[in-house]
């Protein structure tokens, strides 16, 4: 397959993804680009299975949309490391791996001697990645996190939801998402050490720091102009944009730039009310006294419809945008034209499903996904058979003393 | 202790947020970042004796070049000559109208790797759309499903994508580095900011498709996990709040045990995670009556100590007081020659063998014109003297 498709950037390096929520899309980040990332779950499979939205709404662990797409692209084994002979399995494994990715609770995989120490022993090139809640360090070690203490902690939904709302959380699982960025950039970055110093490393990602990192203004304005970021519903925090509801939909527009053509725009279709007050030329009476222009904005655009304004907006260079749904998403002309969108096949479901496609392109090795996320314990046979030698009596006996 | 990407040097034509944000991040860990900026075009967030500008610059070299003078392009392809990567955040028009798009400077070095980002790619119909974070946000999907359940689009309260952008710009220059490393061959990225904030809504994506149905905001409401309480619960003070994510019976006794087992807890509407997930309104009201006697604070440490997830909703001032990011040395101080004392955010990326280190605070304008010119191209003083008089180094 991999002679059809081209070199892949990562091709030749091993993965053992032994992560749970908090990684598996990092995984999936390398194994798209052409890593052999081997997912270890426990038998019986990974928990993030029991994670909805399901397939047609059943619930089944072979059915979970959220496993399916941070999977892609890897092959997968079950394991249990809790075992003796599943200890002796993974060190086994890990002499074939170019990083191991985890992230079980700091200290859990000291406690079963397969920590950093005990791996790199076995081989001295492996690189570590660990993704936890807190980092493996620090007062907060030990505390438990998730998707919504994440985002709360990292100082995101301070600023997100509306001044009479409670704070919000950007949907989906953004922190398990960054995180996992952040981890696949540290393990690459070890990875592009390890050809001059030819040894592996320990990346340690915090996923509290790695929300605290994508913060944009919060943290700068506070420590240059001592300013508490507060939330303001969608208008952006500099107050260059908002979402306003038009006909059959809502658009984001921006408010400050070209304001003479807007203004124009406004007026031709008798709707500029006072804006066309040489007053309001003015930037900063604008930014002040912005309520104002929002409301004679709003009725407006109530006239109208989202495609018209955005596409004209656009033609005069404003950055406006149709504030789309996941469906507006999949009939959007650029992103078809582009090619977008990806066909993934799922032959024990008689059918292939669409799939958000490459998140950048390589013009030499192209993002791809290989094949669908991995069945429970699909590739058990492939890798503990043909690949480590275990004969099939021992294959046997693992799966007795529920080992795999 | 050299970083990670010592070896590397970056060419960096980038502006506002997606692009610097990339660039410091290679910065932060070892790449000798030179950054491209000429005084007709530093206003705004770009002017360096600004917050915004500092922090997302840090740790990059600066040099001043006019791009509007043939002798400018000319100075520019020396410079791509000496450097492994660069990168650029400008509408697809803008490099390709100076003749410094791929295909030129491919010729010129053909190891090189080019990462060009914009709003929607390098191709297609919508590919000359201006777009900042804010506009890609919402073509994303993110914007539309960042609301609670029935109320109108909220979206991210900032420009959360330009940061995914510049992390998945980063990620992509390491993946076509490992291939450089194998086949000494170098190669183009172009990243649309709009895909990859839609790489990050997978599982809706897959949602809709496979099942047909729109997918709606739901507020903080665990929509596809059975866990409650969930949500942000408001605390003592003004506008203090804790988030609390219950998972399972086990957590929710040790909820019952830490706040005195009142009554309300034993009713059974809330006996099973089921029970409780299906009547969420009235459970969060009843929890919100506890959290609202104390401290956000103490509702996260009483709460972390019996084994259940929660976390203040920190501004700020929190942010900056955090015990945790203080103990790992999360901010940063720098000293910058205009500004004085500097505190920022570092990196989030902890190399055991190859930490990141933090040299200096962002450049001013043309501070490491001689430098970069003299030192690393060659340039003899006196005809950098005569490309200063002539507008060139503007």
């Amino acid at each position: 397959m991999s002679l059809l498709m081209g070199p892949s950037a990562l091709q030749g390096l091993r993965v053992l993804d032994l992560s749970g929520e908090k990684g598996a899309f990092c995984g999936k980040l390398l194994a798209d680009m052409g890593a052999d990332v081997v997912k270890i779950e426990p038998p019986g499979g990974d928990h993030v299975r029991r994670t909805g939205p399901f397939l047609h709404d059943l619930v089944h662990p072979e059915r979970s949309l959220s496993f399916w797409y941070n999977n892609t692209s890897k092959r997968g084994i079950t394991l249990n490391v809790e075992n003796r002979k599943g200890r002796d399995a993974l060190r086994i494994l890990a002499r074939t791996a170019d990083v191991v990715l985890e992230t079980f609770r700091p200290g859990y995989l000291k406690n079963l001697s397969l920590d950093y120490d005990e791996l790199r022993r076995q081989n001295a090139r492996l690189v570590m990645t660990s993704i936890s809640s807190f980092g493996q360090m620090g007062p907060y070690r030990d505390y438990l996190s998730c998707d919504l203490v994440a985002s709360a902690l990292g100082g995101q939904m301070y600023v997100c939801g509306d001044i009479d709302t409670p704070p919000l959380k950007p949907y989906g699982e953004q922190a398990y998402l960054v995180a996992s960025i952040f981890g696949a950039i540290g393990t690459l970055m070890a990875l592009h050490s390890r050809h001059y110093s030819g040894r592996g490393q320990l990346v340690d990602i915090s996923m509290h720091e790695c929300l605290a990192g994508v913060v944009e203004h919060v943290n700068v304005r506070y420590f240059y102009e001592g300013i508490v970021a507060r939330r303001q519903g969608s208008l952006h925090w500099d107050n260059a944009f908002r979402v306003y509801p038009c006909r059959d939909g809502y658009i984001l527009l921006s408010l400050f730039r070209e304001w003479d053509t807007l203004v124009e725009w406004l007026d031709s279709e008798g709707m500029a009310a006072d804006l066309k007050d040489e007053k309001w030329r003015d930037p900063e009476l604008r930014h002040k006294e912005v309520e104002h222009i929002i409301e004679v904005l709003e009725l407006w655009t109530k006239e109208h419809t989202v495609g018209e304004l955005m596409e004209q907006g656009q033609l005069m260079h404003l950055p406006w945008a149709a504030v789309n749904s996941i469906r507006n998403l999949s009939e959007n002309p650029q992103l078809l034209e582009r090619g977008f969108f990806v066909e993934v096949a799922h032959p024990e479901q008689g059918d292939s499903f669409v799939y958000p496609g490459a998140p950048y392109r390589l013009s030499r090795t192209p993002w791809r996904i290989l094949r669908r996320a991995p069945l429970i314990g699909e590739h058990n046979q492939e890798i503990f058979g043909g690949e480590l030698g275990f004969s099939m009596a021992e294959i046997a006996d693992l799966v007795s003393d529920g080992v795999i | 202790m050299p970083g990670a990407l010592s070896d590397l040097r970056v060419l960096d034509f980038s502006r506002l947020l997606a692009g610097p944000f990339a660039t410091r991040v290679l910065a932060d860990h070892g790449a000798e970042v030179i950054k491209v900026q000429s005084e007709l075009t530093m206003g705004g967030p770009q002017h360096n004796i600004s917050g915004y500008f500092n922090n997302w610059n840090r740790n990059k070299l600066g040099v001043t070049l006019n791009l509007s003078k043939p002798e400018g392009i000319d100075l520019a392809k020396r410079l791509v000559q000496v450097s492994d990567v660069v990168v650029e955040n400008f509408s697809p028009r803008v490099m390709k109208n100076w003749g410094l798009d791929y295909g030129v400077l491919s010729k010129i070095k053909p190891e090189m790797i080019m990462l060009g980002m914009s709003g929607m790619g390098q191709t297609g119909p919508w590919q000359d759309y201006v777009a900042f974070g804010a506009t890609v946000q919402a073509l994303s999907g993110i914007t539309h499903l960042t609301g609670f359940a029935g109320q109108p689009p909220l979206g991210v309260g900032y420009s959360y994508a330009d940061h995914v952008a510049g992390l998945m710009g980063v990620l992509a220059i390491l993946q076509a580095l490992e291939h450089r490393q194998r086949t000494g061959e170098g190669q183009y990225i172009d990243l649309s900011e709009t895909e990859t904030m839609c790489s990050l809504l997978g599982t809706a994506v897959l949602e809709y498709g496979c099942n047909g149905k729109d997918v709606l905001p739901v507020g903080n409401f665990p929509m596809h996990r059975i866990a409650a309480p969930h949500g942000v619960y408001c605390c003592k003070g003004e506008d203090r709040w804790c988030a609390i994510a219950v998972f399972n019976d086990e957590e929710w006794r040790a909820f019952c045990r830490v706040i005195g087992c009142p009554s309300w807890t034993m009713e059974v509407r809330f006996a099973s995670q089921l029970d409780r997930w299906q009547n969420a309104d009235e459970l969060n009201a009843a929890v919100e009556g506890w959290t609202k006697l104390h401290p956000a604070e103490e509702v996260m440490a009483l709460l972390q100590g019996v084994g259940i997830a929660a976390g203040v909703v920190q501004n700020a001032a929190d942010l900056a007081h955090d015990p945790q990011l203080r103990s790992r040395d999360f901010f940063i101080e720098l000293e910058h020659s205009a500004m004085g004392k500097t505190v920022s955010d570092g990196s989030p990326i902890k190399l055991s063998d190859t930490p990141a280190a933090y040299g200096r605070a962002a450049p001013m304008l043309g501070q490491d014109n001689n430098y970069v010119y003299h030192c690393l191209l060659g340039i003899s003083e006196e005809e950098l003297q005569r490309l200063a008089i002539d507008g060139v180094l503007l």
